[in-house]
């Protein structure tokens, strides 16, 4: 079986680096990218099976709109878009990915909490893949 | 008597024995007399100088005793007058009073009668002139009444905060014209009920008290926010009216725009959480090497493993950098008071801190070339100014490239010293030389990807540079260079 492509998109080089490795040892193929618009890119030329987003990039919104702009997309119906991020921890803004009203202007899979618990994330990639393609 | 304040008597009569007569003894019973011997010197003399008492001889060769005493009660109508004369009528008498006299004495008289008499008319003269007095105070307290009236409704007219004050029935008894623009009111009109024309939150603070069974004796405040061409804050305070008797007489609104204040709230608790985000990056960074350091299951090689170690500690080093600056810009905003103005020789100042960053400069391979074509001094605090240049010139350094150069030039313009410094570095695109102040801050690109920075070096230069009424400018091209000109006004 090919390795499924991941891309994971932050502007800390740190975190790229160790979320990189972290998802290389449980078998993916990890992609990179360190702003929205190196996103943006590396998405079209790659169609990767997965996308992983930092919300906070060169804009305080960089993350919302990568993410939009690929689920705007009909590839990206069938892959998950992840946002990851501490802001709403910090801000007490608290937001999801749940209501329908959310939905509308967020459009991600889910939002999921900065740093990333491995486990987590591959649980619900997992999860994504299998509901997706049956 | 008194002594101090002996009461005064003119006597008017042309009968020289008796005038004299009568001066000695009233001087006697402790009266200052002066005397007149005809009715022109006593008009002259009675209405140069106010008397208590006049004692005025009905006949006299000269002038009439009425008229004497009428041109004195027009200049002085509380000096009590007496009219004697030896020929005693009982019309002269009904006419002397009629005219102002207070008495009538007929001659010869004993000297006890006089002395009776002019003790009464004395009396007489002191309640005159008390009821003068209290006359007098009445008028001024009248007028000033009039004066504090106009002068208060002047003062409440011109405070910018709204004021509406309501009597115990909900119907407005003052207000100043802000009041309308914060009610959202063309007018209000007094003695009506204007509870019902209040925003809610408004009328409800009012109604806690005009409902409460008790005197409430506590204010209360409220923040609405209200749309008018933009938004904006209002905080409103009720603060109740009482009785002299501690009922409740009514409730007086203050209402003040605080939109400012909101602002500069907003601002903190986005500063605020701008900070907590660059400090948990550098934590979360480290936390994540050290968890990879740490588990088994991930393979690592040993080239890897120190290349975590570097990187977490300068992750750390950043962080602890961001903490000083952070302090840096927190003494800032409160020393202004605590700043020791000094004259500087600004040359000198960029000299040394030149020589401190040899090590970089030569690792860098960089040149460095100083013009000082002027040597003017400023009036600061060395610390702040030291730290400005710190914080360009090391950005000069940190942004260049190898065997790059630097030109530090000083001059004069205008009104300002003007200090240039120009490298040779990786330049700004304009988009980003727009936010370069801004904390927080930083160019990224794949030039500054390896380039460590706090984000608050020039937000802390723009700070200082503001501080002193100075400006700075920035000039920059993209992979070429940039030029930061900082004018510092003459001492």
């Amino acid at each position: 079986m090919e390795k499924k492509k991941i891309l994971y998109v932050d502007d800390d080089p740190d975190q790229v680096e160790q979320n990189k490795l972290l998802l290389e040892s449980k078998g993916y193929f990890v992609l990179t990218a360190f702003s929205g618009k190196e996103g943006w890119e590396v998405y079209k030329q790659n169609k990767p099976d997965a996308v992983v987003i930092d919300l906070i990039m060169e804009e305080h919104d960089s993350g919302f709109i990568l993410s939009y702009k690929i689920k705007k997309e009909s590839y990206s119906k069938k892959i998950p878009v992840f946002i990851v991020t501490s802001a709403a921890y910090l801000t007490g803004f608290k937001f999801g990915s749940s209501t329908e009203e959310e939905k509308e202007w967020i459009k991600c899979d889910a939002i999921l909490n900065k740093p990333v618990v491995l486990d987590e994330l591959v649980q619900k990639l997992d999860e994504f893949w299998a509901l997706h393609q049956a | 008597m008194e002594k101090e304040n002996k009461p005064k008597i003119l006597i008017i009569d042309d009968e020289k024995g008796l005038r004299l007569g009568t001066k000695r003894l009233l001087e006697l019973e402790g009266y200052f007399v002066d005397t007149a011997e005809n009715g022109t010197e006593g008009i002259a003399l009675g209405t140069k100088s106010e008397y208590d008492l006049a004692l005025i001889d009905l006949k006299m060769p000269d002038k009439d005793g009425i008229e004497v005493l009428t041109e004195i009660s027009k200049v002085y109508p509380n000096t009590v007058c007496f009219i004697t004369t030896a020929y005693a009528s009982y019309e002269t008498a009904i006419e002397s009073t009629k005219i102002g006299a207070f008495s009538y004495i007929p001659k010869p008289f004993l000297p006890e009668e006089l002395i009776l008499q002019l003790k009464k008319g004395y009396d007489k003269r002191l309640l005159l002139i008390e009821t003068e007095k209290w006359k007098r105070e009445r008028e001024m307290r009248l007028l000033e009444v009039a004066f504090e009236k106009t002068r208060l409704n002047t003062i409440i007219n011109s405070i910018s905060d709204g004021l509406l004050v309501i009597n115990k029935r909900g119907e407005a008894v003052l207000y100043n014209p802000s009041v309308l623009k914060y009610l959202q009111l063309q007018t209000i009109q007094l003695e009506v009920y204007v509870v019902d024309k209040l925003h809610p939150e408004i009328a409800q603070l009012v109604s806690k008290y005009l409902d409460a069974e008790k005197f409430i004796n506590a204010s209360y405040s409220v923040q609405i926010e209200l749309q008018f061409t933009e938004k904006i804050f209002i905080e409103v305070t009720s603060s109740p009216v009482p009785h002299p008797d501690g009922t409740l007489a009514g409730v007086v609104l203050v209402i003040k725009n605080i939109t400012e204040l909101k602002k500069i709230e907003l601002l903190k608790s986005q500063f605020v959480s701008m900070v907590s985000h660059e400090l948990k990056a550098p934590i979360a960074a480290v936390y994540g090497y050290l968890k990879l350091l740490n588990d088994n299951s991930i393979q690592v090689s040993e080239e890897q493993k120190s290349n975590f170690i570097d990187r977490s500690q300068n992750r750390l080093d950043s962080l602890l950098k961001l903490v000083n600056d952070l302090l840096d810009i927190s003494r800032m905003e409160t020393k202004t008071i605590r700043r020791e103005i000094k004259e500087i020789d600004l040359q000198s100042v960029v000299k040394s801190i030149v020589e401190l960053f040899q090590l970089e400069i030569k690792n860098k391979e960089i040149e460095v070339i100083a013009h000082y074509k002027s040597c003017s001094s400023i009036n600061a605090d060395i610390d702040e100014i030291t730290r400005l240049f710190t914080n360009l010139i090391s950005n000069a350094i940190k942004y260049n490239r190898k065997n790059g150069r630097i030109n530090i030039e000083l001059s004069q313009s205008g009104n300002y010293n003007l200090i240039e410094i120009k490298d040779t570095g990786i330049g700004m695109k304009p988009a980003e030389i727009k936010k370069l102040f801004h904390e927080f801050f930083r160019a990224k690109n794949e030039l500054t990807q390896n380039i460590c920075g706090t984000g608050l070096g020039l937000s802390i230069v723009k700070r200082i540079v503001d501080s002193y009424a100075g400006k700075i400018e920035v000039e920059s091209e993209y992979n070429v260079g940039s030029v930061f000109k900082v004018y510092l006004p003459y001492k």
